[in-house]
């Protein structure tokens, strides 16, 4: 009887799960097996176009970048956050969920108003005399980066300010007392102990911007496509459903193997696990 | 223990009401839901462009001649259609698109055809505009693709289509994409500079649309996308439909249609029913309504389509920026789009290498 | 406190502070200017972007089925992910370790691609309609928020309570609802909060479940940012960043904001 219970409690969710999530998601990668021209086809086209590959390529390109300034902002602002008296903590932490409740749309909109041929930017340094006309900066790679920085660095310092708290005041009191200036105490007691955590953070910023659509959809226009908005265009644009479920199968082919591959590192580079 | 649990019996439904308080507005809203889908609807999709216009000058009264509750679905034409065809052709009752996509369309199956004794209005429109695509849905407007460009920031006027490869328009262009109806069309024009047949060698024509990169910002899905770049300023030229230019030009006024000595290309738009749509009835009244002498002549008067009635009366003023009059009509090139729907897949690929690298 | 912090630091981190809050006062600044241009510094001050809201039809129509999906979502969300959430913590020798692991599957997989799918698989193929299409969306993308936060508030359960309580003569039920659910109280309320939250703001799951008249907020705003470059978008924000305000003060005043922050 016990041992039903349990079952029997979790059979709704995992029912819902399967039903609406594996089969579907695992009815969409099949597609691209039962393809005419051979279980590979729709992977050997894909990577037979410069203009597909170039998408993934961007993509990694754009989530890596992101991924690499968000740690550090995000571990910079983190450890002086930690550092702080309580109050100012509370203060900092507040301060730093608020944007990451507010959705992404409306931040990535935010960037449209600022880096606009009309925006506040360009207005700005036109004012300044840095400019004489209004610099192109929307529809880029780097307006979309920018975005993304901004919309994951939140989330990046709330990950770390749980990390670096977990790290025992004494053992930071015990590097300095024993002569350790600052900066080794940051990199020699504090960074290997929030490896784990950088980890934890950096999949998670990485998944969100390769997977991401709203940003390079609003930021990046129809040149700078990534494989959100590639997705879209094949699936409704394009009505290629075969060449949109390629695409699919790909982000998650991606995104599961980073997330296994980082996570058993992280686990691995613990220090205080073993 | 039994007096203690009925003792806290409030305390439990407190603490059930926290579980229960998203399920209460469940409740109330699941109810909600079906009594807004009892009144009849009829539901029409379109570009979701001079949405606000458009809404006084056709909806708000045929809601009051059907006493029915008008709902949209709004999108660019590739879309609205691919999510038509995903429903097998059901979930709206009249579609709008331009004549590339309503070609589309009725290659697919997705349209029925028209019974032209519930529309008697048809009889009064342009003899090109009754039947543009057989027995299908007639056009509503007529329209020309050609460029438009902000005369108070190009130096020099824009009088051809080989001005878009002009070196002093770098980085002001916005094209229409290549899913769109007047993105093929840039190929056409392209094909035609280097002198070669866009189907026969697409090498060359799209060799030619590649000297294009420097000058092109970025390329438009929608009508009110391109609108926006103009009032952005983020481009001051554009290829474009010229129902788009009254927005336009109410945005920035010092926007000009371009007089192209090689002529603009004609567009039909059409009104199709789907086969699924569950109000033929009130959609073969919304076409009779649509195409009457009083719609089109107040769509006209206020830039928001060129007519097709022959009734319609405009000034040489209000005429100004529509395709009206016989002459007019006469002088526009016309496009097949049976060769340009079956090149497409190949044109989209080159396109995408040239523009999304 | 006891070490001091390089000043350096503390600049970058005021720096970063800016970065973060700088573009949400713009947009505030933008959806009071009186200018159809997103100027900023406004020129003059109206309030008729926030009237515009209620103008246009498709925003009040999609508030609607926003918050509609938003509440239900959610609510379904809570009544199967609290029976697992329970079922993982006191049942855990029983179940296998994977099933932990399926109820975070939803985070795993790309929303875009979830959504994706249910348009091929349930919407189409199975021909559920658009409207329940997208709720399902919505429950699988909160579920595992659901099912994390109760987790983590009942792994605190002292479970020999209930133990106590059903050996004492309570029906199991009854006290599930008497002295387990009391217990993880704050655990549900921060559940509902976050899968609100998450719900509302989605792009991606509903990206693809639209239909005729049925769309969600964050999708109008998108197609509208797309026609028309006017402040109404700046105001909808400054809408939904005041909802935002509100959820986080009530959850300062019950709970204490740290329960977000985990």
């Amino acid at each position: 009887m016990k041992r039903l219970a349990g079952w029997i409690l979790s059979s709704p969710a995992t029912l819902a799960i399967t039903l609406f999530l594996i089969i579907p998601v695992a009815a969409t990668i099949s597609v691209t097996f039962t393809a005419p021209g051979g279980i590979t086809a729709p992977y050997a086209e894909f990577f037979a176009s410069g203009f597909q590959r170039s998408v993934l390529w961007r993509t990694f390109e754009v989530a890596a970048i992101t991924t690499v300034i968000s740690l550090i902002f995000g571990l910079l602002t983190a450890y002086v956050v930690s550092r702080c008296p309580p109050w100012m903590k509370s203060l900092l932490i507040v301060l730093a969920v608020f944007p990451l409740l507010t959705g992404v749309v409306v931040r990535s909109f935010a960037w449209l108003i600022i880096l606009g041929r009309n925006g506040i930017l360009n207005s700005f340094l036109e004012w300044a005399g840095v400019i004489e006309r209004p610099l192109g900066l929307l529809y880029s790679q780097g307006a979309v980066i920018v975005a993304l920085v901004y919309i994951f660095v939140p989330l990046m310092v709330l990950v770390l300010v749980g990390v670096l708290e977990n790290i025992p005041d004494d053992l930071i009191q015990a590097s300095s007392s024993l002569g350790a200036t600052p900066t080794a105490t940051f990199l020699q007691v504090v960074l290997p102990l929030a490896t784990p955590g950088l980890i934890v953070g950096a999949v998670l910023v990485f998944t969100a911007s390769f997977t991401s659509y709203a940003t390079p959809h609003l930021l990046g226009g129809n040149r700078q496509m990534m494989m959100g908005t590639f997705l879209h265009q094949r699936a409704m644009v394009s009505f290629d459903w075969v060449s949109a479920s390629t695409v699919a199968a790909i982000m998650v082919v991606v995104i599961v193997t980073t997330v296994l591959v980082m996570t058993r590192l992280a686990r691995r580079l613990n220090p205080m696990a073993t | 223990m039994f007096n203690w649990a009925s003792g806290h019996l409030g305390d439990i439904m407190k603490k059930i009401g926290i579980l229960g308080a998203a399920t209460v507005s469940v409740a109330a809203l699941l109810a909600a839901a079906p009594a807004m889908a009892q009144s009849r609807t009829f539901t029409v999709s379109w570009w979701g462009f001079n949405g606000d216009q458009l809404q006084e000058i056709i909806i708000n009264p045929f809601q009051e001649m059907c006493g029915c509750e008008v709902v949209f679905e709004t999108g660019n034409n590739a879309d609205r259609l691919s999510r038509l065809q995903l429903r097998n052709g059901e979930g709206v009752d009249v579609i709008y698109l331009t004549d590339r996509f309503s070609q589309l369309g009725i290659e697919l199956g997705m349209f029925q055809p028209i019974d032209r004794a519930q529309v008697p209005n048809i009889d009064q429109i342009y003899d090109l505009a009754q039947s543009p695509q057989g027995e299908y849905g007639p056009a509503y407007t007529i329209g020309r693709v050609g460029i438009v460009y902000n005369a108070d920031e190009v130096a020099e006027p824009i009088t051809s289509w080989s001005d878009l490869w002009r070196e002093d328009l770098a980085s002001s262009i916005s094209l229409p994409g290549i899913t769109t109806t007047a993105g093929p069309m840039v190929v056409l024009r392209a094909a035609s500079l280097a002198g070669v047949d866009a189907y026969a060698d697409e090498e060359a024509a799209f060799a030619r649309v590649a000297e294009l990169v420097p000058n092109v910002v970025t390329n438009y899905n929608t009508g009110s996308e391109m609108i926006n770049l103009f009032s952005t300023g983020e481009i001051t030229v554009s290829m474009a439909q010229d129902f788009t230019l009254g927005s336009i030009r109410e945005a920035v006024p010092s926007v000009v249609w371009a007089e192209l000595e090689e002529g603009s290309i004609a567009t039909l738009n059409t009104i199709n029913i789907p086969v699924g749509a569950a109000e033929p009835e009130l959609a073969h009244q919304f076409l009779n309504f649509v195409l009457s002498a009083e719609i089109q002549q107040q769509l006209a008067e206020r830039g928001v389509d060129a007519p097709v009635n022959t009734g319609v009366q405009l000034t040489e003023e209000q005429a100004a920026i529509w395709t009206y009059g016989d002459e007019m009509i006469a002088g526009l090139q016309r496009v097949d789009y049976a060769p340009m729907n079956a090149a497409l897949d190949g044109w989209i690929n080159r396109w995408n290498e040239i523009f999304g690298m | 406190m006891t070490n001091r912090i390089n000043p350096l630091l503390i600049v970058m981190t005021i720096l970063v502070y800016i970065f973060l809050l700088g573009p949400l006062i713009i947009i505030f600044g933008a959806s009071v200017s009186d200018t159809t241009f997103l100027a900023f510094p406004p020129q003059g001050l109206t309030l008729h972007w926030f009237e515009n809201i209620w103008e246009i039809s498709a925003f009040r129509r999609t508030i609607v089925t926003s918050l509609q999906v938003a509440l239900l979502g959610t609510g379904i969300a809570l009544l199967i992910g609290i029976p697992a959430a329970y079922a993982l913590n006191r049942h855990r020798i029983h179940l296998p370790g994977w099933l932990s692991t399926l109820f975070i599957l939803p985070i795993l997989v790309p929303e875009i691609v979830i959504g994706f799918s249910l348009l091929r698989s349930v919407n189409v193929d199975l021909g559920v309609p658009v409207f329940y299409t997208l709720l399902v969306g919505h429950t699988l993308l909160v579920l595992p928020y659901v099912v994390r936060v109760i987790s983590a508030s009942l792994a605190s359960f002292d479970f020999s309570i209930e133990e106590a309580a059903i050996s004492l003569g309570s029906r199991p039920v009854k006290t599930f609802f008497t002295i387990v659910l009391p217990n993880v109280r704050s655990g549900v309320i921060a559940a509902f909060i976050l899968a609100f939250i998450t719900s509302i703001n989605d792009v991606s799951v509903s990206l693809f479940l639209t239909g005729p008249g049925i769309s969600t907020l964050p999708i109008q705003i998108l197609a509208h940012v797309e026609q028309f470059f006017d402040p109404t978008v700046a105001s909808v924000s400054v809408l939904l960043m005041m909802l935002t305000i509100l959820v986080m003060i009530i959850v300062e005043r019950t709970l204490g904001l740290t329960i977000v922050a985990k």
